[in-house]
């Protein structure tokens, strides 16, 4: 179990899917105790039909316990503790509903409809425990027009306005096509997370805390929302490719290799005369005005300059002079980054030698040391219903008998 | 409530942000230049420092005063060596934060990087834009605003266990924990993930498409496959053997997508859009941020926060979260001011 600050606290995770178990993922790092509560079928059927799963298995090949081990799950669950209850059986509310009594968080991120569905809305769990804190996810929030409308990332992404910057240029936009949305309204339930249970501590109120997909990215887009609505306002926002508005030069460069690039930005004239004097060719006086002008033929001789060279080369000629730049990674170079490996960022932690992105966040009393691998499905139920619950043998291998709690999926 | 000092560029801004908006009292240090940003100043300075208190100096020794006095101080400087350089270590704040962009330990500490550079070693560069052209950085604020984030929970997490500590936040680390799958699908199926311009790639049809009067994006996981046929009205395609599952539809992607663009080039977004709610459908349309501005769902929401500075009002997007039973008031922008002499300590 990861020790941390947030020791003691008690979270039931009901999320799916990337942004609910991102969230509950950074707060089981800081030393919340998270319980994945998990439906029968939650990790997918017993039987895996179909292709190899978009990250692949943990241990490489088809394995005997497909719903354990399928790898982009299994990267979001380290350090949790397995639930696996049918919260569809009055049972399995009943039992859910008094680990709430017990608990001080709870986060889902299901559909608009889902937790009413079940009879598990705010007021249920409230009246269960007024102090539970209850973060709601669904994709457009619990109110509003766009209410019951499909949310996914990539499809949320150009309703918060970033598609209108992202793209080569007037005219060419594009989708980042990385669901984006998903990390922003994740990272920032742990904030709010951790808002709401030191509200708790001053004011001894729970919370109905909500979030959604939509309205992360809208955050996110705050300064450009902002700027449309200020006097003097030149109606220009529009996608620069890969230049700033006030940094120049800004742009990815070919390198020696596939497919190889360095990024490179000189923030100010600092950086611009330390850039002219590796590379032969540009103008140190050349002010920032200039430079946004003549963008083309400098990004034509920075070029030239890194065509030669391999984009790590590149990276740490230009980093010995200061210049701010970086190589495009793609994935083993960034698992073989030796400033991530100097910090023990990524963990080894699952079956083999396969490296998952660690915690940003650190600080003493954090240790991946003490950090344990995703649970298998159903693997706590009998400590997590001792533990919180007082129940004894009886009353959970009842519960087992029923099928309301599992450890693997229905056949 | 704690008593927090920020000094530093727009991850440090936007950490004190989600402090000030939880209602702590935020003072800010302004140094030297505004970091460079997306959007005006003025845009800037609104969006992350309103409810501030704003105070210009460089004065060490006053730093390290106000520091003394606060429970919770967030520092963003350029490298290691400069956060040294600040006398962080001197600081007797409970909690203190350092957000850079490498960390403030390993061998790149003192490497200088921009959100650019650091979405470029992060792994996310790689991922955006077309797959025979180059690739496509990320405009905005995502990396500082994510780090502040991590920031924020942190020295959040740090004062409620009461506890002492001091958190290094590196800005490329936030940045490689944000991947969905991009490191288990090298490590796990020996597949480098790639780019391949808006399409999301392994969920087909999964991509923006071009409509009468603009864009609109779609993702159809096979859920939605059949419902995505008649919202099409072209429910044969739910019978044809090309499209009859994901593998397929990947194989046959340029195919499909034409007849998408043959349905779609017609309609407007609006239609599209309308049509997309009834078929119970994943597809946003590409809004501009007047649009967002004017989108009747946030605005039922009572999404928007009043911000003020001078004459001018503008409405801005508060924290991502809402508690249920609290509203956001509207909030002012400060001028930057002279420090005081004689504050009150939080802490004795």
């Amino acid at each position: 179990m990861a020790d941390g600050p947030l020791r003691g606290v008690r979270i039931l995770d009901l999320t799916h899917v990337w942004a609910g178990p991102l969230a509950t993922r950074v707060l089981a790092d800081l030393g919340a105790i998270v319980v994945k509560v998990e439906g029968p079928m939650g990790r997918g059927p017993r039987e895996f039909r179909g292709g190899l799963p978009i990250g692949g298995w943990l241990g490489g090949e088809p394995p005997a316990e497909p719903w354990n081990v399928n790898a982009v799950f299994v990267k979001l669950q380290r350090n949790k503790q397995s639930l696996a209850i049918d919260l569809k059986t009055d049972e399995g509310r009943d039992a859910f509903l008094e680990l709430v009594a017990v608990a001080d968080v709870v986060m889902e991120n299901f559909s608009a409809r889902a937790m009413p569905a079940l009879g598990l809305d705010y007021a249920r769990l409230a009246a269960a425990n007024p102090r539970i804190i209850y973060v709601s996810m669904p994709g457009f929030g619990n109110s509003g027009p766009y209410r019951d409308r499909v949310a996914f990332g990539p499809s949320v992404e150009p309703m918060s306005g970033l598609t209108t910057v992202m793209g080569y240029g007037p005219g060419e936009p594009r989708n980042t096509a990385m669901a984006l949305m998903d990390p922003i309204t994740g990272v920032s339930a742990t904030a709010a997370v951790v808002n709401a249970l030191r509200r708790r501590e001053r004011t001894g109120k729970g919370a109905h805390v909500e979030m959604s997909l939509h309205e992360g990215g809208v955050a996110f887009s705050g300064p450009w929302l902002i700027d449309v609505q200020l006097p003097g306002y030149a109606g220009d926002i529009a996608p620069l490719g890969n230049r700033h508005p006030v940094m120049a030069p800004h742009g990815v460069y070919r390198c020696a290799g596939d497919d190889a690039w360095v990024a490179i930005a000189c923030r100010d004239d600092a950086d611009w005369r330390a850039l002219c004097a590796v590379i032969v060719g540009l103008d140190p006086r050349a002010g920032l005005a200039e430079r946004r002008q003549d963008h083309d033929r400098i990004d034509a001789t920075i070029g030239a300059w890194t065509a030669s060279k391999t984009k790590s080369e590149a990276a740490e000629i230009l980093q010995k002079a200061r210049v701010p730049a970086g190589p495009v990674n793609i994935t083993p170079d960034m698992t073989e980054d030796p400033q991530v490996e100097a910090r023990g960022f990524f963990v080894p932690l699952e079956a083999g030698p396969t490296p998952i992105p660690g915690n940003p966040i650190k600080m003493a009393g954090i240790s991946s040391d003490d950090w344990r691998r995703c649970p298998r499905l159903g693997a706590d139920n009998r400590a997590v219903l001792r533990a919180w619950l007082g129940y004894d043998d009886d009353r959970i291998e009842a519960l087992e008998n029923a099928g309301v709690v599992v450890d693997k999926p229905p056949a | 409530m704690d008593r927090v000092l920020e000094l530093g560029g727009h991850a440090a801004g936007f950490c004190g942000r989600l402090f000030a908006q939880s209602g702590y009292d935020v003072v800010r240090i302004e140094s030297g230049d505004s970091a460079p940003a997306w959007a005006s100043q003025t845009a800037i300075d609104l969006y992350l420092h309103a409810g501030k208190r704003r105070v210009r100096t460089d004065d060490a020794g006053l730093i390290a005063e106000l520091a003394g006095r606060a429970d919770v101080v967030v520092a963003e400087a350029d490298t290691a060596d400069a956060v040294t350089a600040l006398d962080f270590d001197t600081w007797t704040t409970p909690v203190k934060v350092a957000i850079t962009p490498f960390g403030l330990t390993g061998p790149k500490r003192n490497w200088r990087a921009t959100p650019h550079v650091l979405l470029a070693m992060g792994g996310y560069t790689n991922l955006m834009g077309d797959s025979d052209r180059a690739p496509l950085s990320l405009p905005g604020h995502y990396v500082e605003f994510q780090s502040g984030t991590f920031a924020f929970t942190a020295a959040n997490a740090c004062r409620l266990a009461e506890e002492r500590n001091t958190v290094d936040v590196g800005m490329l680390e936030v940045v490689m924990a944000l991947s969905q799958f991009t490191t288990v699908m090298w490590h796990c199926g020996g597949v480098v993930r790639s780019r391949h311009g808006s399409d999301f790639w392994s969920v087909v049809p999964s991509n923006l498409f071009r409509c009468a009067d603009g864009w609109v994006y779609t993702n159809i996981v096979p859920s939605f496959w059949d419902p995505f046929t008649v919202f099409l009205d072209r429910p044969e395609l739910a019978v044809d053997e090309r499209f009859e599952n994901n593998e397929k539809r990947m194989l046959n992607r340029t195919a499909l997508h034409s007849v998408i663009d043959d349905v779609l080039a017609s309609r407007s977004k609006a239609e599209i859009d309308q049509r997309a709610i009834e078929c119970r459908i994943p597809l946003g349309v590409v809004q501009s941020f007047e649009d967002v501005l004017a989108d009747p769902h946030l605005s039922e929401r009572g999404v928007w926060q009043e911000l003020v500075h001078g004459e001018t009002t503008v409405r801005s997007p508060p924290p991502a979260w809402r508690i249920h039973d609290e509203t956001r008031p509207a909030l002012r922008l400060s001028e930057p001011e002279a420090p005081r002499k004689q504050e009150p300590s939080a802490h004795g």
